[in-house]
C-alpha cells in the first residue's frame, strides 16, 4: 500500500533517483575524517531543535504575564515536555559548538575554495542565524536569567556611534526590555528565523 | 552474507542501516512531541470536587435557595476562582441542585415565586421548577448538579451531573 503511493510519486518526480545519486551515492573524496562529519551533525540538531521548538509552541505563550508560567508548565506538568525542553535546550547548545567547529574545519582544509566558495558565503549567513536564534531563544523563558542576558545584550549596540541608540531601541521596541521585546523576539526565533534558515540551507547543500 | 538466496552487498547493508537508524530517530523524535501535545486531551479534565455552599439549616424549609459558590479551577497553566449561583432545594433527604447559568447565553436565571419558575432577565427565558426549558430561547434544560447534606452543612460537587 504504501510502497504502491511511493512507486506512483517516484514515477512522476524521479525523487528515489536524485536521493540515491545526490545522498546515498553522492561522492566523497579518499581519505576523509570524522571532521567532516560536523556539518551533518548540525544539521541533525537543527531537525532536533524544529521538532522540539514546534511541540513547545503547541504550549508557550509569549507574553510577559504567561511565557514563564508556561515554560514551567512545559518543564514540570506536561508529560514528557521536560526531556522536549532539555532536548531544545542541549541541542541549542552544541548547535553552536558544531557550527563553529565546521565552519573551522572548512577554513582549515580550505574547503570554502572555488568551487564551494558561495558554500562558504551562505555558511557565514546560516552561523550568524544560529548565532541570532541563540541570542533571541534565551529571552523566552522570560526568567531572572534570559532578562538580564539580554538587557546586557541589547545595550550592546548602544556603543556604536550615530546608530548605535537607534539599533538598541529598534531591538527592545521601545526604551525599556518588555513586552514588546518578548513578542519580538519570539516572532524572530520561531517565524523570521526559521525561514532565512531554509534558504540558505538550500543554497549551502 | 547471504539472504533468501541474494547477496546482500556492504552498500545494501549500508542503506537499509542509515534507513532503520534515521527511522528510529523519527518515530522516537515524533512520539515524544505527539505524545505531549496529545498528553491535554486526557490530563487537562475538568473535575468535579465537593464545595461547601453554606449551612444545611438554611435550605430546611423546602423552597428554592440561592447559593453562591467559589471554588479553585485549573486550566492548564491558568489558574483561578470560579465563582458560580446555584439553586438548591431540600426534596425530604435528598438535595436538588441547578446551576444558575441560563443555557442560552450564560446569565444567571431568577426564581420567580409566583409562578415557581425560573426567569432569565437578559432574554426571558423561562424554565419549570424541575429545570426544563419552556418557553424563550434557551435551547436546554438548566445543568443539574449533585448535592447533599454532610455534617449540618450544604455540600456541592461542580461537576455537571446531567446537562
Amino acid at each position: 500500500m504504501f510502497g504502491r503511493l511511493v512507486e506512483v510519486f517516484d514515477r512522476r518526480f524521479g525523487f528515489r533517483e536524485d536521493f540515491k545519486r545526490n545522498v546515498l551515492d553522492h561522492p566523497v573524496p579518499p581519505r576523509i575524517n570524522l571532521t567532516y562529519c560536523f556539518g551533518g551533525i548540525t544539521f541533525l540538531l537543527y531537525m532536533l531543535l524544529a521538532a522540539t521548538g514546534i511541540t513547545m509552541l503547541f504550549f508557550y505563550v509569549p507574553s510577559v504575564d504567561h511565557a514563564f508560567v508556561t515554560v514551567e508548565y512545559i518543564t514540570f506538568d506536561l508529560p514528557l515536555g521536560n526531556p522536549i525542553r532539555a532536548i531544545h535546550h542541549w541541542s541549542a547548545q552544541l548547535m553552536i559548538v558544531f557550527v563553529s567547529l565546521h565552519m573551522l574545519r572548512v577554513f582549515v582544509y580550505g574547503a570554502y575554495k572555488n568551487p564551494r566558495e558561495f558554500n562558504w558565503v551562505t555558511g557565514v549567513f546560516l552561523f550568524g542565524i544560529t548565532l541570532a536564534f541563540g541570542f533571541t531563544g534565551y529571552l523566552l523563558p522570560w526568567d531572572q536569567k534570559a532578562y538580564w542576558a539580554t538587557k546586557v545584550g541589547v545595550l550592546m549596540p548602544k556603543s556604536l556611534p550615530a546608530v548605535g541608540p537607534f539599533l538598541s531601541q529598534l531591538l527592545m521596541g521601545g526604551d525599556d526590555l518588555g513586552a514588546l521585546t518578548l513578542s519580538r523576539f519570539f516572532a524572530i526565533h520561531v517565524a523570521v528565523l526559521p525561514i532565512f534558515t531554509v534558504i540558505f540551507l538550500a543554497g549551502h547543500f | 552474507m547471504e539472504q533468501d538466496g541474494k547477496r546482500v552487498t556492504r552498500r545494501k547493508f549500508l542503506e537499509t542501516g542509515i534507513g532503520v537508524i534515521t527511522g528510529a530517530i523519527a518515530i522516537g523524535l515524533g512520539g515524544t512531541a505527539l505524545t505531549s501535545i496529545g498528553a491535554p486531551a486526557i490530563t487537562n479534565k475538568r473535575e468535579g470536587k465537593w464545595v461547601e455552599a453554606g449551612s444545611a439549616s438554611e435550605i430546611a424549609d423546602g423552597q428554592f435557595h440561592k447559593v453562591g459558590i467559589v471554588y479553585d479551577a485549573k486550566d492548564g497553566w491558568l489558574e483561578g476562582k470560579v465563582k458560580q449561583l446555584v439553586y438548591v432545594k431540600l426534596n425530604g433527604e435528598e438535595v436538588f441542585a441547578l446551576s444558575a447559568t441560563c443555557t442560552h447565553l450564560g446569565c444567571n436565571v431568577n426564581f420567580d415565586e409566583q409562578t415557581g419558575n425560573f426567569k432569565c432577565p437578559c432574554h426571558s427565558g423561562v424554565y419549570d421548577a424541575t429545570g426544563k426549558n419552556v418557553s424563550g430561547p434557551p435551547p436546554r434544560s438548566l445543568a443539574k448538579l449533585e448535592a447533599k447534606i454532610e455534617d449540618g452543612k450544604l455540600m456541592i460537587n461542580t461537576a455537571v451531573k446531567e446537562a
